[in-house]
């Protein structure tokens, strides 16, 4: 299996560190969130790994190669980096039948990623005349031609449609249940949360974190509890014995902090506290990366165990 | 990797641009357009050329040429199209030599077609006027046309990959060949004849007398041009961050 090793890599644009020191590895068979506001660095580290950029120091491998290495690269590593980097005046189905021809991949194949992307009913049709999203499925269908172990997709899902939005975090998931390595770029939390295993962040060219998401955001967010009661008076007792600190809203429900909705539903019954609603508030990738980043002033770039 | 399906793959690229396929023919109707009229002007001039009077066509005409090999290379540079080519092909070297090739040859065969049917319309113009002409002037004059007209495409496809911009390179070229040749140009037996354009076009000419190059030194010197903007080109492209 094909893993990608990042080791020290760093890229220095006249004089300003946009890739500080990275060292990650991201492994097969999970989906890997690429997470990072924009100019984090995430793009060039892609570049890096391509070998389109040359590292100011570090290295990045394939399976332990340099990418320039590979023979027949597309067979190896699929890439999406820009969805505008088909040319205007060409067909999707010329388009793809370029990058094929210089692997040795059958036409064959281009007919069936352009099946798969489902552009299959408009691939005779210019590049410029397709839509944002039906570019980004263009390049995704680039991306899989050569059948590759390693995807690597930098923000996939823009431009695309709610529809298309599924379509991608369905086709992650199963590129990586196919035991394939998935690295995904976005600064979108909420989307990225819904198909990443495994997250790799960067801030300012440093990583910030490279953890299982779930342990990501339960080491981040304290876990919360909804409550709704018709007797505020008797919940506010009861929480106050058991010292729970809460809050009460205007709209009538009530939060109670770093408590656990298991301990929140006995307290309430024990005090026979009417209940209406009780429900845990999970954490969200979004506030476990704001608390992340808050602390990124302080926080030295040691990378986490993953 | 092989070079074989690179090759390939710069040529489908080639054939699958509209833009590029037109410059072609465009080269062509050009040229022979200006031959054609070239070849009823005034032959009374102490100075005339009838060879290149017949060829004189490809002066304008060379500019399709010129964009041939400038929008080649150029259309790398929209976009992320370079990384897209490049992560298919990481060996820069061989890519960018595959991209000459596919602009050389098809350059050299349209030149080629090209400046016989020039030839041929600008003698029928020309009418006693040509008789002077020898077989094997006028076939130094078709072929030197032809390695002319691919040297100067080449040319502008080294200066599109060094400037990255097709727009750059044809901004610079095409007043180059129409102002400063055109200006300086009559003034033989000066360095205007090594200029990149002038130097080759002496293969275009019957007699060469007081100028500083032969028809063969002249493409010679054009051929060095060519090599050092091809390798200029390349030394960009593998160098630079994609």
């Amino acid at each position: 299996m094909t893993s990608i090793d990042v080791h020290d890599l760093t890229k220095e644009f006249g004089g300003r560190r946009a890739v500080d020191r990275l060292t990650f590895r991201v492994q097969p068979g999970r989906v890997t969130g690429f997470l990072g506001p924009n100019g984090a660095g995430k793009s060039t580290t892609m570049r890096l790994v391509l070998g389109l950029d040359r590292p100011t120091a570090g290295s990045a491998m394939m399976g332990g190669r340099p990418y320039p290495a590979l023979r027949e690269p597309l067979r190896h590593v699929g890439a999406l980096l820009d969805a505008q980097a088909a040319h205007g005046s060409r067909t999707a189905r010329d388009h793809l039948r370029v990058l094929a021809a210089s692997n040795r991949i059958p036409d064959r194949r281009v007919d069936e990623v352009l099946e798969e992307t489902g552009l299959a009913s408009v691939a005779r049709r210019r590049v410029r005349t397709y839509s944002l999203g039906m570019r980004q499925r263009l390049g995704i269908a680039a991306a899989l031609l050569g059948d590759p172990a390693v995807v690597m997709l930098d923000e996939p899902s823009n431009g695309l449609d709610p529809e298309g939005i599924v379509w991608i975090r369905r086709l992650l998931q199963r590129l990586a249940g196919e035991g394939r390595t998935v690295l995904v770029s976005s600064h979108l939390m909420n989307e990225t949360a819904s198909f990443a295993d495994h997250l790799v962040v960067l801030g300012r060219g440093r990583l910030l974190a490279d953890t299982p998401m779930r342990d990501f955001i339960h080491a981040r967010v304290q876990p919360r509890v909804r409550i709704r009661t018709s007797d505020p008076a008797a919940l506010r007792g009861a929480l106050a014995r058991h010292g729970h600190e809460a809050e009460e809203h205007t709209d009538g429900h009530w939060t109670v902090h770093h408590a656990r909705v298991d301990d929140i539903g006995r307290v309430a019954s024990a005090a026979g506290v009417p209940v209406l609603e009780l429900a845990a508030e999970e954490g969200t990738l979004e506030q476990a990366y704001f608390d992340l980043t808050a602390a990124e002033t302080e926080f030295t770039a040691q990378p986490q165990e993953a | 990797m092989e070079f074989t399906p690179v090759l390939r793959s710069e040529w489908l690229k080639i054939r699958t641009l509209r833009s590029l396929t037109a410059a072609l023919p465009a080269l062509f109707a050009a040229t022979v357009a200006f031959s054609a009229i070239a070849g009823v002007s005034d032959a009374s001039d102490p100075a005339f050329d009838p060879l290149f009077a017949a060829l004189s066509g490809v002066i304008p005409g060379q500019i399709a040429a010129i964009s041939f090999g400038a929008m080649a290379v150029s259309s790398e540079f929209h976009q992320g199209a370079l990384r897209l080519s490049l992560a298919a092909v990481p060996q820069r070297g061989r890519w960018f030599a595959a991209k000459a090739a596919v602009i050389a040859v098809p350059a050299l065969l349209a030149g080629l077609v090209t400046a016989l049917a020039a030839l041929l319309v600008g003698r029928a113009g020309l009418g006693s006027a040509a008789d002077t002409l020898s077989t094997g002037e006028q076939v130094r004059g078709v072929v030197g046309c032809g390695v002319y007209l691919m040297l100067m495409a080449l040319f502008a496809a080294g200066l599109a990959a060094l400037l990255r911009s097709g727009v750059a390179t044809l901004s610079l070229l095409i007043p180059f060949i129409l102002v400063v040749s055109f200006v300086i140009g009559d003034a033989a037996g000066t360095v205007a004849d090594f200029l990149p354009d002038k130097a080759g076009q002496s293969v275009l000419r019957e007699s060469y007398g007081g100028a500083s190059l032969g028809p063969w030194s002249g493409l010679a010197v054009t051929a060095l041009w060519t090599a050092a903007a091809l390798l200029a080109g390349a030394w960009s492209v593998r160098r630079r961050d994609a």
